[in-house]
């Protein structure tokens, strides 16, 4: 009895071995996919200096306002780029940064490319509040990891720091990003 | 076995050598301006593709390794950091390059706020952001002139720009009417109408218009700002009639130019007028005036 038991021990174990193998990669072909659109979802690191901003002061709900949505203008911006829709800039952005992403966007669409970028954080310093409280300009000192993509295929990966300067402007609802330059670091 | 083994690795080093070579080496000109064509060379041979991605553009063409690649300055429109690759045989070479804005021939003008009353202390602000011909922000110093005038009389000012803004804080003239903002650099320019308006009435003077046996009129002078326009049509003008049984107040508006009110007949009154905080003559109603 004891010998036979083994016997069916010893046939049984390949087979759970198997049953475990294929239940842990189905497990990982859900929750693969599911990790990396939650991180690619997941708000950019923003600090914002508003110390060195002139010539008005800025207020707390301003800033307050201004760090919620230049974060949620690059989130939106990452979203757009890797996934090639121009749908989630509409919110955040307005003026010559809206036409300028939407149509690298078009571009990119009609050239079968894609840019993912992995934003490692930002900081920020609002340099300009104007004095009617309509328009604030920053200087945003960004990690950026950059991969352009043809199809599948990654042709091109750096990581580097950037100088960005911007212009955001107040809108309906919330302050949009109007203008985005990039410059080298100095 | 050791022979084996040193075939393999020179075959594999061989390999790597004729990849190599193969392979392209970019070399992008370092001083590329938004606007102005710009040549790309891409070391090797036989056929690619070039790819540029800019901040508002992206570009895909096939070229022939060996050969200076020419972009077009009308390609080549936005500012910022582009990335250049060139793609043959399944090897990529890249090189990231930054294009500098043009000259500023385009501004954004923020002027605010649209209606001001007359000599209000730094009430009107402007602020412009200059760009170049493709609205590639220009954060160098550009001279941005600024004027601000009625019916030819005014401000004109000049700042330069800095990180690619200017901005400028004045007051509103003592004069009522349309002003003309206007934002200029070289031959861009901008224009707002500023609509200025009379400030608070002041001077503020009443007098008994009609008295009958029931009622009193009474009605103000034109009504004037300190700087002699007249106050917009609409304004509410306050009577009051104070006497022993009580006091009466009317609301009135002025129209073209006056403030009129209707009050009960009273043998001793006082009637006060008021238009927001200035405070006008009283009239003292009784007896025989």
């Amino acid at each position: 009895m004891t010998g036979a038991m083994k016997r069916c021990a010893t046939k049984a174990k390949p087979a759970r071995i198997l049953v475990l193998t294929l239940g842990i990669a189905l497990t990982l072909s859900g929750a693969v996919p599911l990790l990396m659109r939650l991180l690619a979802d997941t708000k950019p690191n923003v600090e914002i200096n508003f110390d060195t901003a002139g010539p008005r002061q800025v207020e707390d709900t301003t800033q307050k306002a201004i760090l919620r949505d230049y974060t949620s203008a690059w989130q939106a911006m990452v979203t757009a780029l890797a996934n090639n829709n121009a749908g989630p800039l509409r919110q955040n952005f307005v003026g010559f940064a809206l036409d300028r992403f939407t149509q690298r966007i078009k571009d990119q669409q009609s050239n079968g490319v894609k840019t993912k970028i992995i934003d490692h954080g930002h900081k920020v310093d609002a340099i300009f509040y104007s004095q009617d409280g309509s328009a604030m300009q920053l200087r945003d000192t960004a990690s950026i990891e950059t991969q352009v993509l043809d199809g599948d295929t990654v042709i091109h990966s750096d990581q580097t720091q950037i100088q960005y300067w911007a212009v955001m402007t107040s809108a309906e609802d919330r302050w949009k990003l109007r203008v985005l330059e990039s410059l080298p670091m100095q | 076995m050791r022979k084996l083994i040193l075939i393999a690795l020179m075959a594999i080093a061989c390999w790597y050598a004729v990849d190599s070579a193969n392979a392209a080496e970019l070399r992008v000109s370092s001083n590329a301006v938004a606007g102005q064509p710009i040549s790309i060379t891409a070391s090797g041979e036989g056929d690619g593709t070039l790819y540029l991605v800019g901040p508002g553009q992206v570009i895909k063409r096939s070229v022939k390794l060996g050969n200076d690649i020419q972009i077009k300055g009308e390609e080549l429109r936005t500012a910022g950091r582009w990335i250049a690759v060139v793609r043959s045989g399944g090897n990529s070479q890249s090189q990231a390059f930054w294009v500098k804005p043009g000259q500023p021939e385009n501004i954004n003008f923020l002027a605010r706020p649209s209606r001001v009353p007359v000599s209000q202390q730094n009430a009107i602000s402007g602020t412009v952001f200059v760009f170049d011909k493709f609205n590639n922000w220009v954060l160098g110093p550009v001279p941005v002139n600024f004027s601000l005038s009625v019916n030819g009389a005014g401000v004109n000012r000049t700042i330069t720009s800095h990180n690619g803004v200017a901005w400028i804080q004045t007051s509103s003239a003592s004069r009522g009417g349309a002003a003309q903002f206007v934002a200029s650099v070289g031959t861009a320019s901008v224009r707002r109408v500023i609509e200025q308006v009379a400030s608070q009435p002041c001077n503020l003077r009443m007098h008994l218009s009609q008295r009958t046996q029931n009622r009193i009129i009474v009605e103000t002078d034109p009504v004037r700002d300190c700087s002699g326009n007249a106050v917009p049509d609409g304004t509410i003008v306050t009577f009051t009639q104070s006497e022993k049984k009580g006091r009466s107040t009317v609301d009135a508006r002025i129209k073209k130019g006056i403030a009129r009110a209707e009050l009960p007949a009273s043998d001793n009154a006082m009637i006060s007028v008021a238009a927001g905080y200035t405070l006008g003559n009283e009239l003292h109603v009784g007896g025989g005036q």
